[in-house]
């Protein structure tokens, strides 16, 4: 049988974040928060397929306990099974040690039901690192398959997928064998529009909250802050592009329009020197 | 996963706004199993006023309101009107007394904040709170209401009463044959309104407030609503300025006006535009609002269904009530459900005893006693431009008449009344408002 793992994130809705002009800090205060878009196109896909190979799909995260609202999100869109992954230990993880937790937690799920394909959704909006997805693969030992559009192909009995992925000049398509990891783009996959019953059933769906104290056990100095090596230094905004010179060559010539453009290319740091360019 | 039963509760509440938590809240705690139903992502997220709450009617549903933190703005501790001239302000306000009654009678709130509170205390109560789901049509059998149809697939839900708390905009009280007729033009008012942050300190500066313990609510006449029948209102949070203008769907249409350049206008005019300078605009929202009241209620019960709130058309323009209304009516409503649940009796006539409550109250007399203000208002422009112009001029005069003798200066003032209305017309004027409040 299918079985699907996604890993999910709950995140302010940076639509509607501020940042304070002074400590340059995020405000969360009366942020509402939401399922990260891109997790939620990729649960999308794993109930699309789910549906199509009569398999199911599990759901965790890993959060505080108000995340169990996005939990019940992804059971309203089709998903079977949902953990909450939540113990203050976890605190303050960055991508390493997060990535550390889901992949103890995704072994000890896969050993109970062998997974096939594991979803991520490509980035979440509020860190944008892109990081927690192949970070799980590695550990996992597994393929992965970043900025995933497009899923042409599951085949469990043969054990391989074939999926397209984007990137920057063209679109790949790429046949990887199970399980394999994927992180998804919104193309993945459409929101499903849920049913009234299973909008009520999700709503009274209580997910299973896994902690350091069980069901699996954690290495206490793999965890939160103190398993994190990440520090950050400083966040704030970044300086607003400047509108560029405009030059017409009807006024200035073509010659003095494009040796003013690369004049002014030369000027970025690094640039003249990479070109190996005497300035 | 979820089977296919058949989804059946006690009570279906249609809407999660002020009515609709409060119905539900009510008809839960006495033991019915609640659903309510709301179109929003969350409680709150589609609902907007000016506004103001009133204490009494929370206090209706949670003696213990205090207990329970409710996220209110400032409490309202100077109140009043308004009257603007084209380029100066007359101001007639209250503050000490009777606003420092213990509780304070009124509070800002914001309604995307608060509502989503009053929901999740309706939730704690035992009510079913199903989110992001339309209602579009009603179950009958044998012509009476057993239920709704969602715009979710299988989206029945049945129930023996449905209490219907879906806002101003009322098709589906419309489509039980409740109310007669779509939402009227000239009793309904469009407000706009810009929520627009600024430092607490700011607010208490500019606005002579003591502390974040204290706050504004100010209903703006005159020269706001270019003569149009409508008001302008100000509200302080406690670190934002609600500010807006509602004109009737009517008179906008005929004058031809935009409503934000209505609301542009009246944050330009030179009395308002220094109290919100350097503020940010961080919400621009406008609403409809029911203001036919009486005039335009509609019936409120069927069998197996009862309307409450906005839908039923429960404003009172002049003392900006509405909020109150609503959640006494849902109150009203709930007890309602609660008794024919009791005599299993979900019949029109049994239902009938919700009419009966509500007559007893402030909200039936009240909205019978002011069922001509909307009619009167749009007759007598007057007190939109005439009246509040005079008031400044005459205020002016006063206390710029100096070195001049003052004979003179009354009969200047005199002057100033007659130029834009004859004695006897405006003496006709204050008799028809007097008569109209009075409800004669």
């Amino acid at each position: 049988m299918f079985h699907a793992l996604v890993s999910i994130k709950q995140v302010p809705d940076t639509t509607n974040i501020r940042i304070d002009p002074e400590t340059n800090n995020l405000i969360r205060q009366g942020v509402p928060t939401i399922l990260n878009p891109y997790d939620a196109h990729a649960v999308a896909a794993a109930v699309e397929w789910k549906r199509k190979l009569n398999g199911k799909v599990t759901i965790i995260t890993m959060g505080p306990p108000a995340a169990i609202t996005s939990l019940r999100e992804c059971i309203e869109m089709g998903a079977d099974r949902a953990i909450l992954i939540s113990d203050r230990a976890f605190a303050g993880a960055d991508t390493w040690a997060t990535s550390y937790v889901l992949t103890e937690v995704i072994q000890a799920v896969h050993k109970e039901d062998p997974l096939d394909l594991i979803f991520f959704g490509k980035q979440a909006i509020d860190g944008d690192t892109a990081q927690v997805g192949p970070g799980v693969a590695v550990r996992l030992d597994l393929p992965v398959v970043t900025y995933a559009v497009k899923i042409h192909e599951v085949n469990t009995a043969e054990k391989f997928v074939v999926i397209e992925r984007k990137t920057e000049s063209r679109n790949e398509v790429i046949k990887a064998k199970l399980p394999a990891v994927m992180t998804c783009e919104k193309e993945i996959a459409d929101i499903p529009y849920a049913s009234l019953p299973d909008l009520v059933y999700s709503l009274r769906y209580e997910p299973e909250v896994w902690t350091t104290e069980g069901p699996i056990t954690f290495d206490p100095a793999q965890l939160g802050l103190k398993g994190s090596p990440t520090t950050v230094f400083r966040t704030g905004t970044p300086e607003k592009h400047k509108a560029g010179e405009v030059l017409k060559t009807a006024e200035t010539g073509v010659d003095v329009a494009v040796k003013t453009a690369f004049d002014k290319i030369l000027e970025v740091e690094g640039v003249a020197s990479m070109l190996g360019v005497q300035r | 996963m979820s089977t296919k039963e058949k989804l059946t509760f006690d009570v279906i509440v249609v809407g999660a706004g002020l009515a609709g938590s409060a119905a539900a809240a009510i008809a839960a705690r006495n033991g019915l199993s609640v659903a309510m139903i709301e179109r929003g992502q969350t409680p709150g997220s589609k609902n907007y006023f000016g506004g103001a709450l009133y204490t009494h009617s929370l206090l209706e549903i949670y003696p213990d309101l205090w207990d329970r933190k409710p996220p209110l703005e400032r409490p309202v501790t100077e109140s009043g009107f308004w009257f603007l001239s084209k380029d100066g302000m007359v101001r007639a306000t209250v503050q000490g007394g009777k606003m420092q009654n213990d509780p304070i009678d009124a509070y800002v709130a914001l309604r995307a904040k608060f509502d989503a509170w009053w929901a999740e205390q309706a939730k704690k109560e035992g009510v079913f709170i199903i989110p992001k789901t339309v209602v579009v049509d009603f179950i009958r059998e044998d012509e009476k209401v057993v239920g709704v149809i969602t715009d979710r697939p299988d989206g029945e839900i049945y129930a023996p009463v449905v209490i219907i708390c879906e806002g101003v905009n009322n098709l589906l009280t419309q489509k039980l044959g409740l109310a007669k007729h779509d939402l009227k033009a000239h009793a309904s008012a469009l407000a706009v309104k810009q929520l627009i942050s600024m430092p607490a300190e700011t607010i208490n500066a500019r606005f002579g407030l003591p502390s974040n313990e204290h706050g504004l609510a100010a209903s703006v006449m005159g020269d706001v609503s270019m003569g149009l029948p409508g008001l302008g209102f100000l509200y302080t949070g406690v670190d934002s300025v609600s500010v807006g203008v509602g004109v009737t769907l009517e008179a906008l249409t005929k004058a031809g006006i935009k409503p934000y350049e209505l609301l542009q206008r009246y944050l330009n005019h030179p009395m308002i535009a220094p109290m919100i300078a350097g503020g940010r605009l961080m919400e621009y929202g406008a609403h409809i609002i029911p203001e036919g009241g009486w005039t335009t209620m509609p019936k409120l019960y069927t069998d197996g269904a009862l309307v409450a709130g906005d839908a039923a058309s429960m404003v009172n323009a002049l003392h900006w009530e509405g909020t109150n209304m609503a959640i006494m009516a849902g109150k009203a409503a709930g007890e309602t459900a609660v008794e024919a649940h009791q005599k299993r009796d979900f019949s029109a006539k049994s239902l009938s005893a919700y009419r009966a409550r509500l007559d007893k109250t402030f909200v039936m007399t009240d909205l019978h006693q002011y069922r001509n203000l909307s009619h009167f208002l749009k007759s007598r422009p007057d007190f939109m431009n005439t009246y509040p112009a005079f008031l400044n001029d005459a205020l002016g005069m006063f206390f710029s008449g100096f070195g001049k003798p003052k004979k003179q200066l009354y009969k200047d003032i005199l002057r100033s009344l007659t130029d834009r209305r004859p004695l006897v017309k405006a003496a006709g004027d204050m008799i028809a408002f007097g008569r109209t409040i009075m409800g004669f």
